[in-house]
């Protein structure tokens, strides 16, 4: 016999307890992992979509925390273009429409400059690529298309006015795929924000140190002045860092952290509940264990054994309900493009962690008491 | 160190419960020596479980030493490995665990002794056989009869090849003809295997196997019946 044998068998003995008790652990890790998941694959996605674009530095207004409301002029563009070590910039302005209609929320406008070096690697499907003289005209993401069942050629409405759909682009990102774009100068008009774009995206020459040319690029583009020698509101950021600051990527993370710290909480407590029943129902066999001569840290080894045996075995079930959960809902109509379905395996691996530190809060305690037994009080009771 | 050395000895051996002033064993001064089959007779409560638990280091004396091979106990630094290598308990309630079969229950004190896998196994086997219970080897505790898990506990007090059985009313619980099996089994690994055999007991005629009768009252030796080492 292994001693893990000897683990096993003890969880064993109780098994509907056991069960549940891991089953509480797998909750826990279950919706520490969907939602960690979850929120790490819409910051994946974002940086996916930039990467994919060769973007290297997003400059956006200096001091807004919500990158939705920032404003720049789009002048500036020329300013940054001039910058040594700079290779690309494009303004972009993005706004987010309801197709009420096909009951679609929260999608996601891009005005791009028909020139912008994002639309060179924008694989279309069907159709063309922007003009400058198109007019009412955008482009669909695959997605999108198929969500409101439309393809080059057709018209769709969007805030209210009609627009042509001149092409179907599919990148490989889903969330790219569930938007649109449209040529800036109309995107601006739609949204009567003349002369603005929200954010500049920048290509630095390639460089063997490019993390330290765009580090550089971000500070000269950061001490830009105008003519009377003020400095520009700009905030200009490495693209990683820059999907890492996004307020709602960093809402979305805050919630899961909550959610799972509260999670964990109740795991833990559950945990504690347990092993501190399994000891005080096993008071007499604990004593006489340590009567034939078990030390305090086996008895404690014992212990802290069987509660991270049932974390391991409830963070493998909530693991693996929490993967296949997501990919359901990954496949759902109405979040389609918004949840990738695969999960990241650092996220399970953070899951697993969490599960041992349930492990040992839960157990901890219980283990040290369970060492403290003395054995002749165990014969004594008899 | 001598082989007149006794195995075990006691001087000024006391013990006092501070919660209701219980003197429980008073200046107990014995001589034990190897190889010896002692029986520990005396009423209820005259402090026989409190010699044996402080013989067994599972206790501190208020005073006085015990002494193991000449070595005083309270300057021993690993007692937990004292009495996993040196001494085999058997208590009246066997404390089997329930989910182990009797081969597991035997090698739940080698983890202690760092043996191999593959010998705990071996050793278990040999000594289920020794105690008779070889075609028991894969029952649970609930599947044995009380005498048939007593020998269990017994084997299992042997796991780590200890010189010594400390035994309190390991037939407490058992019918005679229960008795007379673990009785039987107790004198022959004494007499085959030179085992020192402390055991406590009420009754006289399980006393009247062992070669020495130390008799208490309140705490008190108030008879030893002499006995002849070896
Ligand atoms: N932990 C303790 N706290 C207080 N008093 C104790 C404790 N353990 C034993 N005693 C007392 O010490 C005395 C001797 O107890 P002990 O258990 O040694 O008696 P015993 O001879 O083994 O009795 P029995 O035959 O009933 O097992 C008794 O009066 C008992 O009540
Ligand atoms: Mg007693």
């Amino acid at each position: 016999m292994h001693f893990g044998t000897l683990i096993v068998k003890n969880l064993l003995r109780r098994p509907v307890r056991s069960l549940l008790t891991a089953t509480g652990v797998a909750l826990a890790v279950g919706a520490v992992i969907a939602l960690l998941g979850m929120a790490r694959g819409f910051e994946d996605s974002l940086l996916q979509v930039l990467q994919g674009h060769g973007v290297d530095i997003v400059v956006t207004r200096a001091g807004k925390t919500d990158r939705m409301t920032s404003v720049l002029d789009q002048r500036w563009e020329r300013l940054i273009a001039n910058i040594d070590g700079v290779e690309r910039v494009a303004g972009a302005l993005m706004d987010v429409v309801d197709f009420r209609d096909a009951n679609l929320i929260g999608v996601f406008i891009q005005g791009w400059p028909t020139d912008s070096f994002l639309l060179a690697q924008l694989p279309l499907r069907s159709g063309r690529p922007l003009r400058p003289d198109d007019r009412q005209c955008v482009l669909l993401g695959s997605k999108l298309a198929e969500i409101l069942q439309k393809t080059t050629g057709d018209m769709v409405e969007i805030e209210m006015q009609p627009f042509r759909v001149v092409g179907v682009y599919e990148s490989y990102n889903l969330y790219e795929n569930r938007s649109a774009i449209m040529p800036l100068e109309e995107f601006q008009r739609l949204m009567d924000r003349q002369g603005q774009v929200m954010a500049f995206h920048v290509m630095v020459h390639q460089a063997h140190h490019k993390s330290s040319l765009v580090e550089a690029v971000c500070r000269r583009i950061e001490s830009l002045t105008d003519e009377h020698g003020r400095r520009l509101p700009l905030e200009a950021r490495p693209a990683y860092d820059y999907v890492k600051s996004t307020l709602q990527i960093r809402q979305v993370q805050a919630m899961a952290w909550v959610t799972s710290v509260i999670a964990m909480v109740i795991g833990a407590v559950g945990m504690l509940n347990t092993m501190i029943m399994s000891v005080f129902e096993r008071t007499h066999e604990i004593g006489i264990l340590r009567a034939i001569g078990w030390r305090k840290g086996r008895i404690v080894r014992m212990i802290l054994g069987e509660s991270l045996l049932l974390c391991l075995v409830g963070a493998t079930l909530g693991a693996i309900v929490a993967v296949a959960g997501v990919y359901w809902l990954s496949t759902l109509p109405a979040v389609a493009g918004l949840i990738q379905g695969q999960i990241s395996p650092v996220v399970i691996g953070q899951g697993y962690a969490i599960a041992v530190l349930v492990g040992l809060a839960g157990g901890l305690y219980p283990a040290w008491r369970g060492a403290r037994l003395s054995p002749t009080e165990a014969i004594r009771h008899e | 160190m001598s082989d007149r050395q006794p195995l075990f000895r006691t001087i000024n051996l006391t013990k006092l419960y501070s919660d209701g002033n219980v003197t429980a064993l008073v200046d107990a001064n014995l001589e034990i020596p190897q190889g010896q089959f002692v029986a520990i007779m005396g009423p209820s409560g005259s402090g026989k479980s409190t010699l044996l638990n402080l013989l067994g280091a599972l206790d501190r004396p208020s005073s006085g030493e015990v002494f193991f091979q000449g070595h005083s106990l309270s300057k021993m630094r690993d007692l937990d490995q004292f009495r996993a290598c040196q001494l085999g308990f058997v208590f009246q309630s066997f404390y089997l665990l329930p989910t182990l079969t009797a081969a597991e229950n035997v090698q739940v004190p080698m983890f202690e002794a760092g043996l191999r896998a593959a010998e705990r196994v071996r050793r278990a086997t040999e000594l289920l056989e020794l105690v008779g219970l070889s075609h028991r080897a894969g029952h649970l505790p609930r599947q044995l009869s009380v005498g048939e898990r007593q020998r269990v506990a017994i084997a299992r007090a042997l796991a780590n090849r200890p010189p010594v059985l400390l035994a309190d009313e390991p037939t407490g619980n058992l019918d005679s003809q229960n008795t007379a099996q673990v009785l039987a089994l107790f004198e022959e690994l004494h007499r085959r295997q030179q085992l020192t055999i402390i055991l406590v007991t009420h009754s006289s005629e399980v006393a009247e196997r062992a070669e020495r009768i130390i008799r208490l009252r309140d705490g008190r030796v108030i008879a030893d019946g002499g006995g002849q080492p070896g």
